[in-house]
C-alpha cells in the first residue's frame, strides 16, 4: 500500500473538478491527479459556440486557471487518455502507455457526441461540437464556409444555429426529435420550434430523414428520404451525448449506458465513484437508474462523490427540475416523475 | 504572407539519431530559404545512453541567438525528455511516442509531464519505424515526418534532404530512412487532429541565396586553410578536436602538416617552433589545455614568435562540464600566464566572425610576432548556422612577415627596437640573419641580458607593438548609433553578443531606448570606443556567460562607473529574452 493515498479523477469537467476541490478540502495530504483526454483546462463548454464565432477568445473559456490547481496541489494530466481500468492492480492504463496506480477512483468522464446508428457511415463527413478539441479542428474551416448542414438539434445545436446565422451563413437544421436524448421531442413540440426557427431565417426540415451524404472535393451533398437535396460546405450532427464510458467497459465495473451506480454514486466496486453525464444514477423510489445533465447537476454529483470516497454516506440529492428553453418548448434537465421544481 | 519564429528541440539517447534528426531539420529548412541556428547538446562521456538534445530555431528572419525555449519538443526518449520539458514553452507543442514496447511505469512518460496549455500529439513512432524498416532505429524520422506532416512542409524537399544525408550511406540505410519518415508523414496526415497554429505555408522569406551550413569549428579549420595556415598541432578535447580532425585530412592536401602531440603543452611547443621557423602555425584546444599551455605561451612573447591558440571555452574549472558551454576563460586568455605578458585575443560572436577571427589571428600573429588567442566556446564551434559564403583573405592576410632589409641584415639586431615595437624578423636560413631567440630577457641581439634598463626597454617594446593592433581589427559593433543618448547600453562579447544584440532590437521595438556594444578585439582593447559608447548611456549592462562576471568587471576598470551584471552558468548559450528581460527590470 502507498504511504499516502491517490485519488485519481478521470474527467475534467464540472463534476470532476469539484469532486477534486472537495476532496482536497477534506484531505490535505492525499495525492490528486486530475486526468482529461482535451489539452486545455478546465473550460467553459457553453461558450464553445461564441469561440467558434471569435466572440470569445480562448481566455474567457476557462473557467479554472491551471495556477489554481497548482495552489491546491492537484496535478492536472492534460491530454491523456484513459484506456483501461484493472480492478486488480487497481491501476489505470493511460492511451500513451502509462501505469497509474489509484487508492480510490471518481469516473467524472462526461459524455461525447452521440452518433445515430444510421448516421455511422457518414461519421467521417460529420462535425461536432462536444469538445475544444472538437472546435479547434474545423475553426478556421467554418468560418470560410457559406452553406451549413445541421443535423439532429440538442441543446448545443439551437445555439450554434443561431450563432452561424449571426455569422451570416446560410443553415439548413434537419430536426431529429431523439437528438435531446434522453428526452425526444413530440410533435407538438417540432411544429413549434418549426415555427419558431422559421422566423430566424434558417430552413428547417422536421419529420424527415437523412438519406444520404456524398462527398465532393469542395462540398456535400445531403439527400434526404423526402427528396430534399442540399449542397454545403459542411455538415453538423448533433444529436445529443452519450457517456463517455469506453475505457471502463470489460473492467468489471458495471455499466449500461453510463457507469451505474447506487444513491451515493459508489460503483458496484467499492474504491470506484462516478458522477456527471457519465453516470446512470438508482434512484430508489422510482427503483431505476437515470442520468441528470447540466453544470449544477454535475457540480453537486462531484461534490457528493468525492465526500463518499473519504467516508462519508451522503445520498445524491436530486436535482430540482431545471429547464431549458428551447425556442419556446421546455426541456427539463431531470426526469425524474418524483421530483419537485427549483423554485 | 506571414512571417515564423520557432525553435525545435528533438530529444534522445544517445545512438538514436536525435543528432541527426537535428542536422537534416536545418539543412532541409536551409535550403527552403530559411534562417536556422543549432546546437546540439550531448552526454560528455564516450560511451552510454545520455541524453542528446538538438536544438534548432528556424526563422523567415534574421537570427542572432538560438532562442531558450523550446516551441516543440519532439521526444524519441520518454526518460530523457521529461527533464527537457523545463526548456518546453508553457503553450508548447510535444509529439510522443504513443506506442512504445512496453507501458510506462507511473511517471515514467514524457506526455504524463505534459505541461498545461501545451500541445501533446501521440505518434506511434516505435511501430510505424518497425513497420518501415522493421527497427526501431527509424523513429527519428517518424518523428521528422510527423513534423513534415503537422506543419505543412515540402514533403519531397524533406525526402530530398534525407536522402542527401544518407548520400554515402548503402542504399537500404536510404531507403528505410526515407520510408520511416514517409510512414510518419502519412500517417500523421490521416490520424491527427491538427489544433495547433504552427504552419511553414505561405512564408514570406528574403530572396534565396546560396549559403553554408557550417558551425564555428568547421569555419575555423576553412579559415586556417584558406589564411595558408601550414602546419597545425595539437591533442583532442572536447569542443576543439573537430578543427583538428578537419585539418587532419584537408591540411596535407594543401601541402601543410598536422602533428598530435603528446599533450597540449608539446602541442603548443610545436606551434612555437614552427612559428619560429617561419611557418604560419596555430592550435586548438579548450580550458584544461589552454591552462597547460600557458607553460608556453610566455615563451611566443617573450622570443616574439608567432602562435596562435584556438580555444573553445567549456564550462570550467578543471575538466568541468566538457559538453557544456561557457565563458570562463576570458581571465585565462588575457592575463594567464608569468610575468608581464601582452597577446591579442579575439572573441569572433558568431559563426561567421569564426573565418574573420582565425584567418585576423593568423595575420596578427606573424605581423606582430606574437601569441594570439581566439576564445571561442562550446556553443559557437558547435552550432550549426547558415551564412553567405565568407570571403576569402585578401592577400595582404597571407602574407605578414615584416622582413629585414638587405641593411638590417648588416648588422641584424632580431630584437631591434623600432618606432612601432615591431622588429624585422628573419625566417631561420635567411643568409646574415642569425641570431639568438630565448625565452631569457635579451638584448636587440637575443643574447640574455638582465638589466634593468634593458628589462625595462623590452618590455615597453613588447606593449608598444599592440598601439597599432587596434587599427587592424574591426570596428567594434555598436547598435543605433544615430542616437546621440541611450537608457541603456548593453556590452558584450564573444557568443553572447549576438543574442545581446538580439534583445536590444527587441527592446527598440519595444520602444525602449537601448543599444549594443560588441568588440571582436578584446585585447588589446578599444577602450577609446567603449568610453565614447558608455559616456552615451545612462545605464550599462553587461551580460556574460560566467559566475563572476571577468569581463564586467575588466570593463569595469575601463569604464570607472558601475555597471548591471547578468550573468549564467547553465551550460546553455545565452538567450536573448534574459537580456530583453534584465533591460525591461532596468
Amino acid at each position: 500500500m502507498p504511504d499516502i493515498d491517490h485519488y485519481i479523477i478521470i474527467g475534467n469537467g464540472p463534476a470532476g473538478n469539484h469532486a477534486a476541490i472537495t476532496l482536497r478540502k477534506k484531505d490535505e495530504d492525499a495525492r490528486i491527479t486530475i486526468i482529461s483526454d482535451e489539452c486545455v483546462p478546465f473550460y467553459y463548454k457553453p461558450r464553445l459556440t461564441d469561440f467558434i464565432a471569435d466572440k470569445t477568445d480562448k481566455k474567457d473559456l476557462i473557467v479554472r486557471s491551471v495556477e489554481s490547481y497548482k495552489e491546491k496541489d492537484i496535478r492536472i494530466r492534460m491530454g491523456q487518455k484513459v484506456t483501461q481500468i484493472h480492478l486488480d492492480s487497481k491501476s489505470i492504463f493511460l492511451q500513451h502507455m502509462e501505469k497509474i496506480n489509484y487508492t480510490k477512483l471518481i469516473i467524472a468522464s462526461g459524455s461525447r457526441a452521440r452518433i445515430l446508428p444510421t448516421m455511422t457511415a457518414y461519421a467521417p463527413y460529420l462535425n461536432f461540437i462536444t469538445s475544444y478539441t472538437d472546435v479547434m479542428e474545423y475553426k478556421k474551416k467554418i468560418q470560410e464556409a457559406n452553406k451549413i448542414f445541421i443535423f439532429g438539434g440538442d441543446l448545443v445545436g439551437f445555439k450554434f444555429l443561431k450563432t452561424l446565422v449571426a455569422m451570416g451563413k446560410e443553415v439548413t437544421i434537419m430536426i431529429d426529435p431523439n437528438a435531446f436524448w434522453p428526452f425526444n421531442l413530440n410533435n407538438n413540440m417540432l411544429d413549434k420550434i418549426f415555427s419558431s426557427l422559421s422566423k430566424l431565417n434558417v430552413s428547417v426540415i422536421i419529420k424527415d430523414a437523412i438519406s444520404t451524404i456524398e462527398k465532393h472535393e469542395n462540398f456535400f451533398s445531403v439527400k434526404t428520404r423526402k427528396g430534399i437535396e442540399k449542397t454545403v460546405d459542411m455538415v453538423f450532427s448533433l444529436n445529443g451525448l452519450t457517456p463517455n464510458i469506453e475505457f471502463a467497459k470489460g473492467s468489471g465495473i458495471d455499466y449500461d449506458r453510463g457507469i451505474l451506480v447506487n444513491e451515493y454514486l459508489k460503483t458496484n466496486v467499492n474504491s470506484i465513484y462516478a458522477c456527471g453525464s457519465c453516470a446512470q444514477i438508482y434512484n430508489p423510489s422510482i427503483k431505476s437508474y437515470t442520468t441528470s445533465i447540466g453544470w449544477p447537476n454535475a457540480v453537486s454529483q462531484g461534490e457528493v462523490s468525492a465526500l463518499n470516497l473519504l467516508g462519508d454516506h451522503k445520498v445524491i440529492k436530486a436535482a430540482g427540475r431545471k429547464y431549458f428553453d428551447l425556442e419556446g418548448v421546455k426541456i427539463k434537465t431531470t426526469w425524474w416523475e418524483d421530483i419537485d421544481d427549483e423554485s | 504572407m506571414k512571417d515564423i519564429n520557432i525553435v525545435i528541440e528533438i530529444c534522445g539517447s544517445a545512438g538514436e539519431g536525435t543528432i541527426s534528426a537535428g542536422e537534416i531539420l536545418s539543412r532541409f529548412m536551409s535550403s527552403q530559404g530559411f534562417e536556422i541556428m543549432s546546437f546540439d547538446s550531448y552526454p560528455a562521456e564516450i560511451r552510454g545512453f545520455g541524453k542528446c538534445v538538438a536544438h534548432t530555431r528556424i526563422s523567415s528572419d534574421l537570427i542572432y541567438s538560438p532562442g531558450k525555449l523550446a516551441d516543440v519538443l519532439i521526444a524519441l526518449n520518454d526518460n530523457h525528455a521529461i527533464s527537457q520539458l523545463s526548456s518546453l514553452k508553457e503553450n508548447g507543442m510535444l509529439i510522443y511516442d504513443s506506442q512504445p514496447p512496453k507501458p510506462h511505469k507511473e511517471d515514467k512518460s514524457v506526455v504524463g509531464w505534459a505541461k498545461p496549455g501545451m500541445i501533446s500529439y501521440g505518434i506511434p513512432l516505435n511501430m510505424l519505424a518497425h513497420k518501415a524498416a522493421g527497427s526501431a532505429r527509424g523513429m527519428n524520422m517518424v518523428a521528422l515526418g510527423a513534423l513534415a506532416a503537422l506543419f505543412h512542409v515540402n514533403k519531397q524537399g524533406f525526402t530530398d534532404s534525407i536522402k542527401t544525408r544518407y548520400s554515402k550511406k548503402k542504399q537500404i540505410v536510404i531507403d528505410s530512412n526515407v520510408n520511416s519518415f514517409l510512414e510518419g508523414y502519412n500517417w500523421t496526415k490521416e490520424n491527427i487532429k491538427k489544433i495547433d497554429s504552427y504552419s511553414f505555408e505561405g512564408i514570406k522569406l528574403s530572396q534565396k541565396k546560396e549559403k553554408l551550413i557550417i558551425t564555428g569549428n568547421q569555419l575555423v579549420a576553412q579559415a586556417a586553410l584558406d589564411a595558408n595556415l601550414t602546419f597545425y598541432a595539437g591533442y583532442p578535447i572536447t569542443p576543439a578536436t573537430k578543427i583538428m580532425e578537419i585539418l587532419s585530412k584537408e591540411l596535407p592536401k594543401h601541402g601543410g602538416t598536422l602533428l598530435q602531440t603528446e599533450d597540449e603543452i608539446a602541442a603548443i611547443g610545436a606551434v612555437i617552433g614552427a612559428g619560429y621557423g617561419g611557418k604560419r602555425a596555430m592550435t586548438a584546444t579548450s580550458g584544461p589545455g589552454f591552462a597547460l599551455m600557458t607553460e608556453f605561451t610566455g615563451l611566443s612573447v617573450m622570443a616574439e614568435v608567432p602562435a596562435v591558440i584556438i580555444n573553445s571555452q567549456r564550462a570550467g574549472p578543471s575538466t568541468g562540464m566538457p559538453t557544456k558551454t561557457e565563458q570562463s576563460d576570458f581571465n585565462s586568455a588575457i592575463f594567464g600566464g608569468t610575468g608581464d605578458c601582452p597577446r591579442i585575443v579575439l572573441a569572433p560572436s558568431d559563426t561567421k566572425s569564426c573565418y574573420e577571427a582565425t584567418v585576423l589571428a593568423l595575420y596578427l600573429a606573424e605581423k606582430y610576432q606574437t601569441l594570439v588567442v581566439v576564445l571561442l566556446d562550446f556553443f559557437l564551434s558547435n552550432s550549426i548556422k547558415n551564412i553567405e559564403i565568407p570571403q576569402k583573405p585578401s592577400p595582404e592576410y597571407l602574407k605578414a612577415n615584416i622582413a629585414p632589409n638587405i641593411d638590417d641584415l648588416k648588422d641584424y639586431q632580431r630584437y631591434k627596437l623600432t618606432e612601432n615595437g615591431i622588429s624585422p624578423r628573419a625566417i631561420p636560413g635567411t643568409p646574415g640573419g642569425i641570431f639568438f631567440s630565448t625565452g631569457l630577457e635579451h638584448n636587440e641581439y637575443g643574447r640574455p641580458d638582465y638589466s634593468q634598463s634593458c628589462h625595462l626597454k623590452m618590455t615597453q617594446k613588447r606593449f608598444k607593438k599592440f598601439n597599432s593592433v587596434l587599427f587592424e581589427a574591426p570596428k567594434p559593433e555598436i547598435s543605433g548609433t544615430g542616437k546621440s543618448e541611450f537608457d541603456i547600453g548593453v556590452i558584450s562579447w564573444g557568443s553572447s553578443a549576438g543574442a545581446a544584440h538580439e534583445a536590444v532590437m527587441s527592446a527598440q521595438k519595444q520602444g525602449i531606448n537601448a543599444s549594443s556594444f560588441s568588440s571582436m578585439m578584446v585585447s588589446p582593447f578599444p577602450k577609446k570606443a567603449l568610453i565614447e559608447f558608455s559616456n552615451k548611456c545612462k545605464k550599462i549592462l553587461i551580460p556574460e556567460l560566467n559566475f563572476s562576471g571577468q569581463f564586467a568587471k575588466f570593463a569595469t576598470s575601463i569604464l570607472k562607473r558601475p555597471v548591471e551584471k547578468l550573468n549564467f552558468i547553465t551550460g546553455r548559450p545565452m538567450a536573448s529574452e534574459d537580456i530583453l528581460q534584465k533591460i525591461r527590470d532596468m
